[in-house]
């Protein structure tokens, strides 16, 4: 694996452990998932592997060579789009992505024809000349994301390359993501949004209070689940009482809505069930359609109340 | 070779962030220089020929080091506070680049209206400075060395102590610093103090290289201003480079 991270933890001056004895491993061509919830340490992660932040132990390989030991060469290897908005005001789109190429050792040329695809792959023709200073949130961020990929590393680090980027952009910015790991990149992506980490990642990787929680394919993940479908109920707000899953499978709180695991061949008792519920007046309405990654994370670091768990635990609690 | 192609796109980089701001640290930088240069007589009416050479000489150092001690640390404690240091430091080029770049730009902004302010001062006054060819390497001693000192301040402490901690500077730079005033008139200790200080260097270097004639070239300051330019960009260097 072109990426290769073994116990990294990290614990900061204030104490804070935001990242304890993770391990995982990307390859070339490989577009790796990372999710979690505020403060679960995926910033934290990121900042380590470009040589930010020094791990307190732990390991971070790249093509098998130490990068904590040479943070240099780290941030040779590795492009980066960071959290935090880019300091280009001031800066045309233009300008700021031909720099950044050439600081990444790309020739002149090279850059200026990489800059028109991608300015054109991702529509920002129209901005290509306004001071950064006067573009959108959304805006900024697609730039900063040609930033990091005009002469990429073998390795791409994007926190929340997604964040205020308008749904079709979006979906260009993510086949932007695929061609970076197409041209043999190891892609690592922090993302919140879950249901287009589905379509677009090859595996991902859930982050709770620094630790990893489930790793694997999407597919996998939904497996581990035990539940193809998901039911979901909108609860009457003067009900008293949770229904209760006839299934054993996960019932999870959300809000005022419940999310239930619902086995393929039960889809007919489930509808039958729901409705009764929605005779009774327990229920306002529900949906039934198959299970997403969604679920798997909702399962997993939990709505309202119920505190994080491995998939495993919650289909044991449940099956109870 | 790398550090120099690296050295050339970071200024272009940095002044282009800054260059909206250009016209408005122009003409601050020299309303400040000739403030003080016009403002001290205007309050002391009796003040005397001597007194204003000194005073017109001095100003361009308490101009430079208002902005290494203020506008500098205020603004790299802002980037550090908003992660735009963070993205910075995760460029691949070498620290010394990325340094020498930023603080050519900080150069490249303060030392024209210091220039303006002092040459506008001398108009008014009919001051005849025979300035030798050392006040360009004393400028950029005297501003290189405030803005290190600056830059060390701000990225080894944490924001809200770097401004109280230069504000205190900034006040004892115009009331207890002999940059408008002979050393000689300080109490003994303190004259030792400021002799170890770069402030009174500052003065020093300014002032016996705008006007040669009337104050002597001053090596000692030279030497002075070279040890703590070279303190405050090895503190900011390795600030710059450690990892949290
Ligand atoms: N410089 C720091 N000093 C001390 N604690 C920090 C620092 N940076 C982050 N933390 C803490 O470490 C934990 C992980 O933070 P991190 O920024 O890595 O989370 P994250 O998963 O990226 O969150 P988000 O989704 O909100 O971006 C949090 O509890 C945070 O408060
Ligand atoms: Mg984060």
């Amino acid at each position: 694996m072109l990426l290769q991270i073994e116990e990294l933890t990290k614990e900061y001056r204030t104490g804070t452990r935001a990242n304890d004895g993770i391990s995982l491993a990307i390859g070339e061509g490989e577009v790796f998932g990372l999710l979690g919830h505020n403060g679960a340490g995926k910033t934290t992660l990121v900042n380590q592997v470009v040589g930010l932040l020094r791990p307190t132990s732990g390991s971070i390989r790249i093509d098998g060579r130490d990068m904590v030991a040479d943070p240099g060469l780290a941030r040779r290897l590795c492009s980066f789009q960071a959290q935090a908005q880019v300091p280009i005001d001031g800066l045309t789109p233009r300008q700021a992505i031909d720099l950044l190429g050439q600081l990444r050792g790309g020739a002149r040329a090279d850059v200026q024809r990489r800059r028109e695809r991608l300015i054109e792959a991702l529509d920002l023709g129209e901005w290509l000349d306004v001071d950064a200073a006067r573009l959108s949130g959304g805006v900024k961020r697609l730039v900063a994301f040609a930033m990091a990929a005009v002469v990429p590393g073998r390795v791409v680090m994007l926190d929340e390359p997604t964040n205020d980027v308008d749904p079709v952009r979006r979906r260009l910015l993510w086949r932007q993501v695929r061609t970076l790991a197409d041209h043999g990149a190891a892609v690592l992506l922090v993302t919140h949004n879950v249901i287009e980490a589905e379509r677009s990642v090859d595996r991902l990787a859930i982050l709770d209070e620094g630790r990893v929680i489930a790793e694997g394919t999407p597919a996998e993940l939904k497996g581990r689940l035990g539940a193809a479908l998901r039911l979901e109920l909108v609860l009457d707000p003067d009900a008293v009482e949770l229904p209760a899953s006839p299934f054993g499978l996960s019932a999870v709180p959300v809000g005022n809505r419940l999310m239930i695991g619902v086995p393929m061949d039960a889809a007919g008792q489930a509808v039958a069930w729901a409705e009764s519920l929605k005779h009774t007046g327990s229920i306002e309405e529900f949906t039934l359609g198959p299970a997403t990654l969604e679920d798997v994370y909702v399962a997993l670091v939990g709505g309202s109340d119920a505190g994080p768990a491995h998939v495993e635990e919650v289909i044991d609690a449940n099956a109870a | 070779m790398q550090m120099l192609h690296s050295y050339r796109l970071l200024v272009t980089w940095q002044a282009l962030r800054k260059k909206n701001y250009l016209p408005l640290m122009l003409a601050v930088q020299t309303l400040f220089t000739l403030g003080i240069v016009l403002g001290y007589p205007l309050l002391f009416p009796t003040l005397d020929r001597a007194a204003i050479y000194l005073i017109a000489t001095g100003a361009p150092a308490i101009s430079m080091l208002s902005v290494g001690l203020v506008a500098l640390p205020q603004t790299i404690g802002e980037q550090k506070t908003e992660g735009s240091l963070a993205y910075m430091r995760s460029l691949p080029v070498p620290r010394l680049a990325y340094l020498a770049a930023d603080l050519t730009v900080w150069l490249a902004i303060v030392i024209p209206g210091v220039v303006l302010g002092v040459l506008v001062g001398a108009v008014r006054f009919g001051l005849d400075f025979q300035v030798s060819p050392l006040v360009v390497p004393a400028v950029l001693l005297v501003a290189l060395t405030s803005a290190c000192i600056g830059y060390a301040i701000a990225s080894l402490l944490p924001y809200m102590l770097t401004v109280i901690i230069t504000q205190a500077i900034v006040v004892f730079v115009f009331m207890f610093s002999p940059l408008t005033f002979l050393p000689s008139k300080l109490p003994a200790w303190f004259e030792v103090i400021h002799s170890i200080l770069p402030i009174q260097a500052m003065g020093e270097v300014t002032r016996g290289t705008i006007a040669p004639n009337e104050f002597g070239l001053p090596l000692g300051a030279f030497v002075t201003l070279a040890v703590w330019c070279v303190l405050g960009f090895g503190v900011t260097y390795a600030a710059m480079s450690r990892r949290g």
